[in-house]
């Protein structure tokens, strides 16, 4: 069956969103609403002494005070159940829930939860990985392995969350050991908010009588979202039944229970419907953002620049809490696919995620993946330098060819790194750098699978012809809603004009495995040619649901090169970015307007990991607290931002398509880093890439003192772009 | 307080103090976001006498009197704008949408592009003295984390030619 693509249609969503009539979580108004805030923990790790709720109650218009006692609900968690829904006894982060007000108004609540005073008996902390996971350090979590869940053991190291290894050490050891040329360096990343840009945010109902519970909440995987409810609260997950509202921007942050639990249980303690939403404050310093890492890599070549050595550990800080990552190994895939796109003769692997007392960390675009792409890609640009070959050169020969299995094992149906590789080097527009700054060029590679999921999809007839297209998982905004209508559309020989797609109620479909893993356009679009098929074939029925479980025939992945052009100022270590190339590897591309907006939106949200964003945990608190803080790129601060689209790929199912949400952030940092390298001899190993750190590896003599030194010979010289010099 | 809302008059029960945020979802247009709550990511934007406020910080006390457009009242009788961005799919998640389209809507209607109130050579407009008053600089006020911006920059080009 081929599929009809209508390149100039409008997104099923456009005209409401563009005239403020979609309907968010916060915009949902019930009879008998309420308001709740969250009293948070100002310690990093402390015993609960005492909670004095006294004067909050005075407050005219506060009606509760809750603390955990009131609570009849057991921990929850995406895997590890290990979260409580108020801290019990101690709290492990600052910022964790300790208490909720629920009042007639919103201010009301706030004010009341500024009422509320909490007494902390103060415990010593862990907030870093390489802290956490020392012998002797302070204990997080008593007995981990305790949770149900769990994947650490008691002879685990005391706070690990998870531990994941690919590979044998001792022959990637041995592999290094022969190398003719050695990179060992480690790379450094922080935490980082997802930046969506609406708060987290509940409304909740619960009918005593009925027994049910009803909720509006932005989640991406409704129907898990009921599974977990269930278990935390007690609850048959039939009486559980979540409402469709938009989801005001995901990128991973939109998938853990988050507002949902405490929501739940203030309605049921108050017997009215509650709205609990977050200030965007509150969402930087206790939601669940990306993992800083720390990641060492070692990779050595043989004299003829081919890999044959590679071992990587990463020390990841997962924060208080396990219990928002969704892998059943608990771990960040994304970590495990290092240097993917390449041959290594031996590669050793480890990532070891640490209990810590900071905010818990949850998914981000892509989990692990912009970690260690910056990380790999880096070392890859530094080994290049060591055996005299270009970047481009040590990659051309390294690539996975079609046929050939990397260390993952996987054979892949097809490689197009190296058909990425030269369309990227093709489509090369030189910058012009302004006068007195220094042009550097850098590229970076990345490669993503794309599998198939689990859905479930509803097709009725209407009384005026039209079909109801009912689907069981949210568009988080990607277009996902927009590529069913298109491909039944284009297998049903029909105007998308008379295709209604809808967001459906969980319990009306039988289930969904929600958004991620870069895999919804291929799930959704199959689920929607098998529907088209059974449309076709039915007998009397106006009305058919059809539920696929995708198995992919064969492995498929994605490549995506990234060629970054900079301009340094010598004498202040600024950093411009003048022109980002992004080179995606495709098989069909459904909606083309929505999978142009994927890659426009994944390279800014790569810049804004690359030159921006850091939520400052250094001691343990969220500095960055505020949108300010916290900087997103706006429009001002992107380069010209040029895509080209490699067509003709063999991508999954029937409609062939391939990723792209997941795959054009990754590989941005690496590709700047690159530049800056070029531009300067300076290797910064650190996002944000900051001039600071540029200026003070500059000016190593100087960096210390005051005052505003002249440009060393170095700086002022540079080495060729490509990177050819030794560093300074 | 005593205001008009998008061309209708409005007596609504406010305090000063609170946000204009506020005040104008509960008579009814939600279309203004919450995001920030800071002035930073223009989610909340309305036009307050012409010119695009972030609602968030807008005092209801300063808008007595005042003529208040909200992103319905905005394109309730332009289709070029909702087109505009419809065409250009200049939207994802649209939780920034409205108040793109606030934005987007002022850049067309601006009273004075040298130096009028919120011209952008205006003290203090967007393109600074002197600046080039180009979309980029007029829409720098309105976070997106989810298009990359090229879209919602094509679609405001197309809407601002039309007039
Ligand atoms: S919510 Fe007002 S500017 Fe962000
Ligand atoms: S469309 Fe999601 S923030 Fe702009």
């Amino acid at each position: 069956m081929s599929t009809v693509v209508h390149p100039s249609d409008v997104r099923v969503d456009a005209v409401r969103k563009i005239v403020g009539a979609e309907e968010y979580a916060g915009d949902v108004s019930l009879e008998g609403m309420v308001h709740a805030c969250i009293v948070r923990s100002s310690e990093r790790h402390a015993r609960i002494e005492a909670v004095d709720t006294s004067a909050a109650l005075t407050i005219d218009g506060v009606l509760r005070v809750v603390t955990a006692g009131d609570l009849d609900c057991a921990l929850y968690g995406r895997i590890v159940r290990d979260i409580p829904v108020l801290a019990v006894d101690k709290v492990r982060y600052l910022g964790e829930p300790v208490a909720a007000v629920v009042a007639t108004t919103r201010r009301l609540a706030e004010l009341g939860a500024a009422a509320v005073v909490v007494e902390y008996g103060p415990l010593p902390a862990v907030v870093t990985a390489d802290a956490a996971l020392e012998p002797d350090a302070p204990l997080v979590h008593e007995a981990p392995w305790e949770y149900a869940r769990a994947v650490v053991s008691p002879d685990d190291p005391p706070n690990l969350q998870s531990r994941a290894a690919r590979g044998t050490r001792q022959e990637a050891e041995a592999a290094l050991a022969g190398a003719a040329h050695v990179v060992d360096e480690t790379y450094v990343t922080p935490a980082g908010h997802q930046g969506y840009l609406e708060p987290q945010c509940c409304v909740a109902r619960w009918n005593a009588e009925a027994g049910s519970l009803e909720l509006w909440i932005p989640n991406k995987t409704p129907y898990r979202l009921v599974e977990q409810l269930a278990a935390c609260l007690g609850r048959p997950a039939a009486s559980i039944e979540l409402h469709p509202v938009a989801i005001g921007g995901d990128f991973g942050g939109k998938g853990s229970p988050m507002a949902g639990p405490l929501c739940a249980e203030l309605s049921r303690l108050v017997g009215r419907p509650v709205r609990l939403a977050l200030r965007y404050a509150e969402d930087l310093a206790a939601t669940n953002p990306r993992h800083p890492t720390s990641i060492r890599v070692r990779m050595g070549c043989d004299t003829g620049g081919r890999l044959v050595g590679l071992v990587v550990d990463a020390q990841v800080d997962g924060g208080a809490y396990a219990g928002y990552k969704p892998m059943p190994e608990v771990s960040l895939r994304g970590i495990g696919h290092a240097a993917s796109s390449y041959r290594v003769d031996a590669a050793y692997v480890e990532s070891r995620i640490a209990y810590t007392n900071t905010v818990p960390k949850g998914h981000a675009r892509a989990p692990g993946s912009p970690q260690i792409t910056f990380a790999v890609e880096s070392a890859l640009d530094e080994l290049a330098l060591r055996s005299g070959l270009s970047p481009w050169e040590i990659r051309r020969r390294n690539v996975l060819r079609t046929g050939e299995t990397g260390h993952e094992g996987v054979r892949y149906a097809e490689h197009r790194a190296a058909e990425v590789l030269e369309r990227a080097e093709r489509s090369i527009r030189p910058a012009t750098a302004p006068a007195g700054t220094r042009h550097g060029l850098g590229i970076a590679l990345y490669d993503r699978p794309t599998g198939l999921g689990y859905t479930s999809l509803r097709l009725t007839a209407r009384a005026d012809g039209d079909l109801d297209v009912g689907v069981a998982v949210p568009d988080t905004g990607t277009g996902s809603h927009t590529v069913v209508r298109e491909v039944l559309a284009g297998a049903l020989a029909l105007d998308p004009a008379c295709l209604h797609v809808r967001h459906l109620p969980t319990g009306a479909l039988p289930g969904d495995q929600g958004v991620g893993g870069s895999r919804v356009t291929a799930t959704l679009s199959s689920a929607a040619l098998l529907a088209a098929e059974r449309w076709q074939a039915r007998g009397g029925e106006d009305s058919i649901v059809v539920e696929l479980r995708g198995e992919a025939e064969e492995p498929i992945t994605s490549y995506c090169a990234q060629v970054a052009q900079v301009a340094v100022d010598p004498t202040t270590g600024e950093l411009t970015l003048l022109d980002l190339l992004t080179v995606v590897d495709v098989g069909t591309v459904v909606h083309p307007a929505s999978h142009q907006s994927q890659v426009d939106g994944g390279a800014t949200m790569g810049i804004g990991f690359a030159l921006y964003e850091d939520l400052e945990l250094d001691d343990g608190q969220v500095w960055a607290s505020n949108l300010g803080e916290f900087k997103l790129p706006s429009v001002r601060d992107l380069p010209s931002l040029q895509t080209e689209v490699l067509e003709g790929g063999k991508g999954v199912g029937p409609a062939n398509v391939k990723s792209i949400g997941e795959l054009v952030n990754p590989p941005v940092a690496a590709a700047i880093a690159n530049a800056v390298f070029a531009a300067t001899g300076v290797r910064l190993r650190r996002v944000p890439l900051r001039a600071e750190d540029l200026w003070e590896a500059l000016y190593p003599a100087t960096a210390a003192a005051p005052g505003r030194p002249a440009v060393p010979a170095a700086a002022a010289a540079g080495p060729a772009p490509g990177g050819s010099s030794e560093q300074p | 307080m005593h205001f008009r809302l998008n061309g209708q008059t409005a007596d609504v029960d406010a305090e000063p103090t609170e946000p204009l945020l506020d005040v104008v979802r509960r008579a009814g247009c939600t279309g203004p976001k919450e995001g920030c709550w800071i002035g930073v990511c223009g989610a909340c934007t309305v036009i307050v006498d012409g010119l695009p406020v972030s609602a968030c910080l807008y005092l209801a006390g300063m808008a007595e009197d005042a003529d208040v457009w909200t992103v319905e009242g905005l394109t309730a009788d332009d289709p070029a704008l909702v087109d505009a961005f419809a065409d250009a799919a200049a939207l994802q998640c649209g939780f920034c949408t409205p108040g793109q389209v606030t934005t987007a809507w002022w850049v067309a209607h601006r009273p004075d592009v040298d130096g009028g109130p919120g011209g952008a050579r205006s003290p203090g407009g967007a393109g600074g003295p002197g600046g080039d008053p180009d979309v980029a600089a007029l829409m720098a006020g309105n976070l997106c984390r989810c298009t990359g911006y090229q879209a919602i920059r094509a679609a405001v080009e197309t809407y601002r030619a039309g007039h």
